[in-house]
């Protein structure tokens, strides 16, 4: 669903990401790790078409994302560190103007409330301004707009960080959900043991290369820190 | 899509204190601005219906005293006398040659409380009629005045600017743009989105609370000529919203931040319409400086001086001129006070008018060369295009004084006749009287049109370039 | 501390592109304006100087005549420019710059050189008052809108005042800073306007009263502060730079270019200034109040045949016709008195409503003591016009004086040189400074009051200032 091949982004003279190759299919939920600069957000960046690689390609779906930028982003949706959203408007005013950009203006209201009620949010929040929520309930605002927009594949930078336990803890159920359903997710975390939790496969960046894949169920959390810190150290 | 923006961005708007304290400052500006205008325009007809009420009352006594002196044994000096065409074509019965307010003329005062509007028209010379002028205050005169003009040359692009500059900084800065930009929707369709809501609210109220004002404060709207005047104003405000729109767009693709933004176009108003217009003005000055009027007085005093002392030589010369002028009688006519100051005044006329046409000529240049440099300034170019709408402009008032010089000739064709032949004025009906004729339409749609051309040219560059680097907006890194 | 705080201040604005930009841009164009008000006043004053040396020439030069003929005749009186007129040139665009002096009447100043200007003129001339009220201005604001905002965005406010730092004295700091940045512009340009001022003072209208050039450099100086303190006090108070810059291009605008004309406009509905119509003919209504006339001519003669001991007219040892001419010109004085005393009251007026209004906006203050500094003030007009009307009966006085001693009933009465030359020569010296300020102390005042409200707000707004 998501592929990268030998993509790359340099700034000047410093190469933000080298020659990244990625697949993820449906189904699939990818989480990268990396310190801060390792070029876990360029990635997301680059699929999402708001910088330019400098060489390689992105595809979503088959389809180059420099290529044909609209139609790409018909399969993604996006959820940032906060997902930030309009706070005069109300969550549901949110939803509902998110899922017409995304290309579905027919949903009825009742439709909408629906995707609240799925993503877990509390009765009433979505007749309240979005000046209101909590960062948990943003982000699940977050993951409501990708099921409004029945998205294929999901890019989230950070999406946890920063959340409390509970609220990270649901976030990561509802990411198996959609997994579940034949979603392809792309996720840069820190949180290493939300990644063995939620992930299928981890891959660790460094000064922008992917310098390594596994499986999470090839080891236990504990395993996973220790690779992760091995990568680190040099 | 584009109608979904559209409904979205009118949602933020109006939730937004911004837009309606814009449109609070708007409509109370516009309101201002038009009572201002149109309290101006009635003071214009109140003054000219003093001038003709003035006209009337001084003609009714010249008849009656007319009447009176068909009495046998009924005397008076000739000076005061009103059968004698000298005095009545020069000092007696003066009519006034009045330039009416034109239809819209509410919309702006421009230069209307500068130049003239009525002159006493008498066989004295062209000089000592056209330097008559209106009393005001040289402060106010200084100062200028609030009127519907001034709103729309300063104000609105202040207003366009205020609800603009942060269209897509915002979004980046409160972090929506990345999300929007998530979904299959370009950065310029929802700019344009943006802007066509914006655009739509700014002009639909400006034009909507202009025209209510102007029903309000009693202008007719079904004079001659208002509607297609009304029409080019609403043409212009437009052509003259667009270019900041565009410049607006062009500044938002530029990536900056709110503030950066904010700055960036508070200082290209500021050269735009505050710098650039002086400085031009101070060009087209330098360039082609108007000398002190005090060596026209000079000129006009030397040459009356000569004309003077060669009075009875200059009749002479007159008489050659005018053979069909000379009658029996010319040798004594020669030492007609009154027959010699017709040639005299003619004389002075002559040699003087070369000076007149140095000044003409300067102020000509000037304005040549501002209608090239108007260009550069959306301000210039706003000002004339609503002065032309609104009748207060330089053009109509040309247009007004060479009415007047045709005038003036046809007032001394009627009486150099009369003096000469020593004839006596019988009935005041048959004088010449003046009557406005207004410009026609098509010029002032083509002054109009070139200025709303030269509007819409740049606002389009603008646009395109500004669409076109929006493509490559920074939404991240 | 507080000059350490300036350095850092100054050296962060003199590092920024914008600065170097814009200061670049409001020096080059105080340079231009002071070299084109300087050449205008130059060529302007030696235009007048000439017209005012040939009108007396011609005076002198006329044939022998009756003195009423030479009355007829007349002077013009040119209006003499001051050399601060380099600088600001107020109300001269708006007022005639000649008048004829002649019997009977008491004539208007005609030609406003704005008539002889394109429309484009009511922008205003690029003159040194303009970019001093309405550029520099924005320039401070430019400089002082996220004096405090952008320390309070980036977090070093929050370090600063971690760092034990007065509030107060960082305001002082900022302030002196933005003084020095603001200085850089403005010393080079008042230097040479100084120079210029001097250059001309020899012979000029002003001549050796630098006294107004002091003044006007005050007074401008108070008005940078004022501005200074009010940008920093902005600042301070509010949360984001994006608000700081708006609310301070708001009162900019207001303050420069909104206040002149809604205080003219307010002035004008107070004051309602008559038509020229409406005004001719009143005057000419009571000019031609013969009853008046015969009445002055009948005490005036009964005065005379007393002083005599005569009782007829022909009697007299002196010809009646002078005296009664000079009977009509003092009726017409008192009548043109009445009229233009009232216009020109009103005119003043509806100038104090404009050094009122600057209560609202202290620019309306700066401008009303910089045309007056400059002498091209409406005060400083009517004065000159005053000058020139006291002159123009001085004429018929001496004239009809002559008439009366002179005419012989029954013959042709001729004058000669020795009359005209019996005219003194016009001349006008400007009133001094303390009568300028004398006019002004309204404005005075309100400058005062802005500056000390405005650092009044600046301490009261750094008092509570928030980190964050």
């Amino acid at each position: 669903m998501l592929t990268a091949v030998d993509l790359t982004k340099r700034y000047n003279d410093v190469v933000a990401l080298n020659a990244l190759r990625l697949t993820i299919a449906p189904g699939e939920v990818f989480c990268l790790l990396g310190a801060n600069g390792a070029g876990k957000t360029t990635t997301i960046n680059l699929f999402l078409n708001f910088i330019e690689p400098t060489s390689g390609s992105a595809t979503i779906n088959g389809i180059d994302v420099t290529k044909a930028p609209l139609e790409t982003k018909k399969y993604v949706a996006y959820i940032p560190e906060t997902v930030m959203l309009y706070r005069n408007l109300t969550g549901l005013e949110n939803l509902e103007y998110f899922a017409a950009l995304a290309g579905r203006p027919d949903y009825t209201a009742s439709q909408l409330l629906e995707f609240f009620a799925r993503v877990g949010l509390p009765d009433g929040a979505a007749e309240r301004r979005v000046g209101t929520y909590s960062k948990g309930m943003r982000q699940k605002v977050g993951i409501a707009i990708a099921l409004a927009k029945g998205a294929k594949a999901l890019l989230l930078d950070e999406p946890t960080s920063g959340l409390d336990p509970k609220a990270s803890n649901e976030f990561s159920d509802l990411l198996r959900q959609l997994s579940a359903d034949g979603v392809a997710v792309l996720m840069a975390t820190h949180d290493l043991f939300r990644a063995k939790q939620s992930g299928t496969r981890v891959g660790i960046m460094k000064h922008g290369r992917l310098v390594a894949v596994h499986g999470t169920d090839e080891f236990t959390h504990a395993d996973l820190e220790r690779v992760y810190l091995e990568h680190m150290h040099d | 899509m584009f109608s979904r923006i559209l409904r979205h961005e009118w949602r933020l708007l109006s939730g937004d204190a911004t837009l309606w304290l814009v449109t609070a400052v708007c409509a109370a500006a516009i309101g201002y601005g038009v009572w201002n205008g149109a309290r101006w325009v009635r003071f214009q007809q109140q003054a000219i219906a003093d001038a003709s009420a003035e006209q009337a009352k001084r003609y009714d006594a010249l008849q009656t005293q007319i009447t009176a002196l068909r009495q046998p044994g009924a005397s008076v000096s000739p000076f005061a006398d009103p059968r004698n065409p000298s005095s009545l074509g020069g000092r007696l019965g003066p009519k006034y040659a009045t330039l009416p307010p034109a239809p819209l003329a509410a919309l702006a005062i421009g230069q209307s409380d500068l130049l003239p509007y009525y002159f006493k028209v008498s066989t004295d010379a062209r000089e000592n009629i056209v330097s008559t002028t209106e009393i005001e205050n040289p402060n106010r005169l200084l100062a200028g005045r609030f009127d519907l003009a001034f709103v729309i040359i300063f104000f609105l692009p202040l207003l366009i600017l205020a609800l603009t500059y942060n269209m897509v900084s915002a979004e980046q800065e409160q972090g929506t743009l990345a999300l929007v930009l998530s979904q299959p929707v370009g950065t310029g369709t929802l700019v344009r989105g943006k802007v066509a809501v914006r655009a739509t609210v700014l002009v639909g109220v400006l034009v909507v609370l202009a025209g209510a004002a102007l029903l309000i404060t009693g202008v007719n709207l079904t004079a001659a000529g208002a509607v297609p005047r009304l029409l080019m104003w609403i043409v212009a405000v437009t052509a003259y919203a667009a270019f900041w729109f565009g410049l607006a767009v062009c500044v938002s693709s530029l990536g900056q931040s709110s503030t950066a933004n904010a700055t960036i176009l508070a200082t290209t108003w500021l050269a735009l319409v505050v710098v650039a217009p002086s400085l031009f003005n101070l060009i087209a000055t330098s360039f082609y400086p108007v000398p002190s009027r005090v060596e026209m007085v000079q000129a006009v005093r030397e040459a009356s001086d000569e004309a003077n002392k060669e009075g009875s030589k200059l009749l002479a010369r007159y008489y050659e001129d005018h053979p069909e002028l000379a009658t029996g009688d010319a040798a004594q006519a020669m030492t007609d006070f009154n027959v010699v100051r017709v040639a005299v005044n003619d004389d002075v006329e002559n040699r003087v008018r070369p000076v007149v046409q140095r000044y003409e000529r300067q102020i000509a240049a000037q304005q040549q060369t501002l209608d090239r440099l108007r260009f550069f300034s959306p301000a210039i170019l706003m000002q004339s295009a609503l002065n032309d709408v609104a009748g207060s402009g330089v053009d109509r008032h040309r247009h007004f004084i060479s009415q007047l010089d045709a005038f003036h000739a046809q007032w001394r064709a009627h009486f150099v006749p009369l003096i000469f032949a020593k004839a006596r004025v019988t009935s005041l009906d048959t004088l010449p009287s003046f009557t406005f004729v207004e410009e026609s339409t098509a010029v002032l749609w083509g002054r109009v049109g070139t200025g709303v051309m030269a509007l819409l040219l740049p606002s389009l560059a603008l646009a395109w370039f500004g669409f076109r680097r929006l493509r490559r907006y920074p939404v991240a890194g | 501390m507080i000059s350490r705080i300036a350095r850092k201040e100054f050296l962060e604005l003199t590092r920024d592109g914008r600065y170097r930009i814009l200061a670049g841009v409001v020096l080059v164009l105080s340079l231009l304006s002071l070299a084109v008000g300087w050449n205008n006043y130059s060529s302007l004053s030696k235009q007048h100087e000439t017209a005012q040396a040939a009108t007396r020439t011609q005076w002198l030069a006329q044939d022998k005549k009756n003195p009423h003929s030479a009355a007829h005749y007349g002077m013009y009186a040119f209006k003499p420019k001051s050399q601060l007129a380099m600088v600001d040139t107020g109300i001269d665009p708006y007022v005639g710059v000649a008048v004829w002096m002649e019997a009977h009447k008491q004539n208007d100043f005609k030609f406003r050189p704005a008539q002889d200007r394109t429309a484009v003129q009511r922008f205003g001339e690029m003159t040194g008052a303009e970019v001093l009220q309405v550029l520099l201005p924005l320039f401070v604001v430019l400089m002082t809108f996220s004096a405090f905002t952008a320390e309070r965005e980036q977090g070093t406010l929050r370090q600063l005042m971690s760092l034990g730092v007065s509030p107060r004295m960082l305001a002082l700091g900022k302030a002196a800073g933005v003084a020095l940045a603001l200085a850089i512009v403005l010393v080079p340009a008042t230097v040479l306007g100084v120079v210029a001022f001097m250059w001309t003072t020899e012979s000029g209208l002003l001549a050796g009263d630098a006294g107004r050039v002091a003044w006007m450099i005050a007074v401008y100086l108070v008005y940078f502060a004022t501005l200074i303190a009010i940008g920093l006090a902005v600042s301070a108070a509010t949360r984001s730079s994006r608000v700081s810059l708006l609310v301070l291009l708001a009162f900019w605008f207001a303050n420069s270019l909104l206040a002149t004309r809604a205080a003219a406009d307010l002035a004008g509905a107070l004051h309602p200034t008559p038509s020229a119509v409406q005004f001719q003919r009143a005057l000419e209504e009571d000019l031609s109040d013969q009853q008046a006339v015969a009445q002055r001519l009948e005490v005036r003669r009964a005065a005379l045949f007393k002083e005599h001991n005569v009782d007829h007219v022909d009697a007299l040892p002196i010809a009646f016709s002078g005296i009664s001419l000079q009977e009509g010109e003092e009726h017409a004085n008192e009548v043109f008195d009445e009229h233009f005393g009232r216009l020109f009251n009103l005119y003043e007026q509806q100038n104090r409503v404009l050094q009122a209004a600057g209560m609202a906006a202290p620019m309306l203050a700066v401008r009303s003591l910089s045309m007056g500094l400059a002498g091209t003030d409406f005060n400083q007009h009517r004065d000159f016009v005053a000058a020139a009307e006291n002159y123009r009966r001085d004429i018929q006085r001496v004239l009809n004086a002559d008439i009366a001693a002179n005419q012989k009933k029954g013959q042709v009465y001729l004058a000669d040189r020795s009359l005209w030359e019996q005219v003194p020569e016009f001349e006008y010296t400007a009133p001094p400074t303390q009568w300028v300020l004398g006019n002004y102390i309204t404005s005075l005042i309100v400058l005062i009051a802005w500056f000390a409200a405005s650092a009044f707000v600046l301490f009261r707004s750094t008092a509570r200032l928030q980190v964050d």
